[in-house]
């Protein structure tokens, strides 16, 4: 049982740390707290639900697919709705997220309906048995994909001249823009890159649990309480807040009842919050 | 000069008791659609007068002050329910608004920026946890209801306009004798440079705190009056962000740091959502965002803001063109 209870916190846990790592690169890093994100991850679904009943391709393939897109939809966003905002401060860019996340859920409800959804792929019941534990085999398969994406955006972070570039503009912009680094265009790629990646850990979300319209403010919770654990901008640091909230999820579903979990990553988050601003894992800064 | 002035000055007042002396009669004359919407209006004008304090003049964006809102509505349900009559129980439920508020004050309003907004979310979502599953108090995620008033429908809407537009009037007045007063000058010295005041011997976090304080207590009597009037109250609806979001978008359009600016961003953001909701009920949220990205973009300062800037504008040049022609 306990062992179970690890297994299934760690997998669902993978997906977290996906999913909070492209929201806290956005807010920690292009300083903007991207309220539409929840609609982002969402419309990852969708486009994989629409990829999967056309084309009838698997969602662990579609994700390229839904993730170049919605990289797309994040720079188009970033220039011509965020970036002319960016001096009025945070209720403007705070206004204009959310305002993107209504024309989103609009566009959702009309197109889709407010039902919940699900990509049945024929694989979706297998599981498999490792060390007495169970282990769905989409569960295990996005926790795989989740684990390498992560690898990747940390290789395409430190290792790759744009990636350098946009540490570069977190640490220190001045700095940056005086050695030639366009501090403009590498906020754009990393809100891009952020959107790009909710939409992939949409798709794989969908592949698990029906979604619906309604799923966008749960998103938009987990994603604040996880990025806020691990310290904004930092990869590990948002990996390791998602892994966190998962097992705090799932124990405190078992030891105080599901219907306080929320309650109590939200104290989790302020405490955090109040006493260790910079998340729980060190340092100031990244980089 | 000052003659001038104070002319103007006499002129406004005029204007606002006769605007607040139609608003008190203009419930005989229409129906009770249009009352109805009128009394959101005022409502929402509250909140976003609250919401301005805070944001527009001390430059802290309270994202979850919707928790004094709920807060007001739930302990004045629980209050009536036994048996106190309203005219103590929306009171009460306002003080433990505002003692809820100092002491989240204290820790949260240390943190800045960002972090202030989303605290206050976090805040928010527990203290919402927290009424649904105190199911024995507060009738848990099914909601609670108040006391039926044993009047005319008719009558009841009238009331309960008259309440609204009566705490928005006092709101107003309350928040321009704040802004305007020396501890006015405090909270503006904090949105312009907070390590700065401090140094020059304001109190910050005593400002801060009382700020709070001051918007938390009419926030919870909205929230009372909105529960009282609605009579059922559930927590997801009266814990739900998007009084806040609304009435920061209220504030925007009307003119961030100006008072009569949330009122008429309220009037001007019920009616294009009241048209919307009739006009095309499938696009409204569309319609809603579009609105608010074209105000953003086009109308930063927002109405109020704008016009001040113009008449500014417009006298400094009639000033220069005055020494010009002296000179």
């Amino acid at each position: 049982m306990g062992l179970q209870m690890f297994v299934n916190a760690l997998l669902l846990g993978g997906l977290y740390a996906l999913m909070g790592i492209g929201f806290s690169l956005q807010w920690g890093i292009s300083g903007i707290i991207n309220l539409s994100y929840g609609a982002m991850v969402l419309l990852g679904s969708y486009l994989s639900l629409i990829i999967f009943n056309m084309f009838h391709i698997d969602p662990f393939i579609s994700m390229l697919f839904t993730g170049a897109l919605l990289f797309l939809l994040g720079a188009f966003i970033y220039r011509f709705a965020l970036q002319p905002l960016l001096k009025g401060g945070i209720v403007f860019t705070l206004i204009v997220t959310f305002a993107i996340r209504l024309i989103v859920e609009n566009i959702i409800l009309l197109v889709w309906s407010a039902d919940y959804r699900t990509i049945r792929v024929s694989y979706a019941g297998s599981n498999f048995q490792f060390l007495g534990a169970f282990f769905p085999l989409t569960k295990f398969l996005t926790f795989l994909v989740a684990g390498v994406i992560i690898y990747l955006t940390y290789q395409f972070m430190t290792n790759t001249k744009i990636g350098k570039g946009i540490q570069a503009v977190a640490l220190d912009k001045e700095g940056a823009m005086a050695v030639g680094v366009d501090d403009q265009k590498m906020y754009l790629i990393n809100f891009a890159l952020g959107t790009a990646l909710g939409g992939v850990t949409g798709t794989l979300w969908a592949t698990i649990y029906s979604f619906s319209p309604h799923v966008m403010d749960v998103i938009i919770g987990r994603v604040f309480i996880i990025a806020i654990l691990g310290g904004l901008g930092n990869i590990w640091g948002a990996a390791a807040g998602g892994i966190l909230l998962a097992f705090v999820e799932t124990s405190g579903a078992i030891f105080v009842g599901s219907h306080w979990q929320e309650a109590i990553g939200l104290v989790i988050m302020v405490l955090v919050l109040l006493l260790r601003p910079h998340g729980l894992i060190g340092k100031k800064f990244f980089g | 000069m000052v003659t001038q002035d104070d002319n103007k000055f006499n002129k406004n007042i005029i204007l606002i008791i006769a605007a607040v002396i139609i608003f008190i009669f203009l419930p005989n004359f229409i129906s009770g659609y249009y009352i109805r919407i009128f009394t959101a209006i005022f409502m929402y004008a509250t909140i976003s007068q609250c919401i301005n304090l805070m944001s527009g003049y001390m430059g802290y964006l309270p994202f979850g002050h919707v928790m004094f809102f709920g807060i007001g509505a739930y302990m004045s349900a629980i209050l009536m329910k036994l048996g106190l009559p309203v005219f103590i129980a929306i009171p009460m439920a306002c003080l433990s608004a505002i003692i809820v508020s100092i002491i989240l004050g204290f820790p949260v309003l240390r943190l800045r920026g960002h972090y202030f907004a989303i605290a206050t979310i976090g805040m928010n979502g527990a203290i919402m946890t927290v009424v649904q599953n105190a199911t024995e108090i507060t009738g848990g995620a099914r909601g609670t209801t108040f006391p039926i008033i044993m009047a005319s429908p008719d009558v009841v809407y009238r009331y309960f306009y008259l309440a609204m537009l009566f705490l928005m009037v006092i709101t107003s007045l309350v928040m321009y004798v704040v802004v305007n007063s020396k501890f006015g000058y405090g909270i503006r010295s904090i949105k312009a440079n907070e390590d700065a005041a401090n140094s020059m011997g304001i109190n910050t976090t005593f400002t801060k705190v009382t700020t709070w304080a001051i918007a938390a207590l009419f926030t919870s009597i909205a929230g009372g009056i909105y529960g009282y009037w609605m009579s059922f109250i559930a927590p997801d609806e009266v814990f739900d962000l998007m009084f806040i979001t609304n009435s920061i978008i209220m504030m925007l359009i009307g003119g961030a740091g100006t008072i009569l600016g949330p009122i008429f961003g309220a009037f001007i953001v019920e009616t294009v959502s009241e048209v919307a909701w009739s006009g095309f009920m499938q696009y409204h949220l569309a319609a809603l965002g579009i609105a608010t990205i074209v105000i953003v973009f086009f109308v930063p300062r927002g109405v109020i803001g704008t016009i001040t800037d113009k008449i500014r504008n417009r006298r400094i040049e009639l000033s220069k063109k005055a020494e010009v022609t002296n000179g």
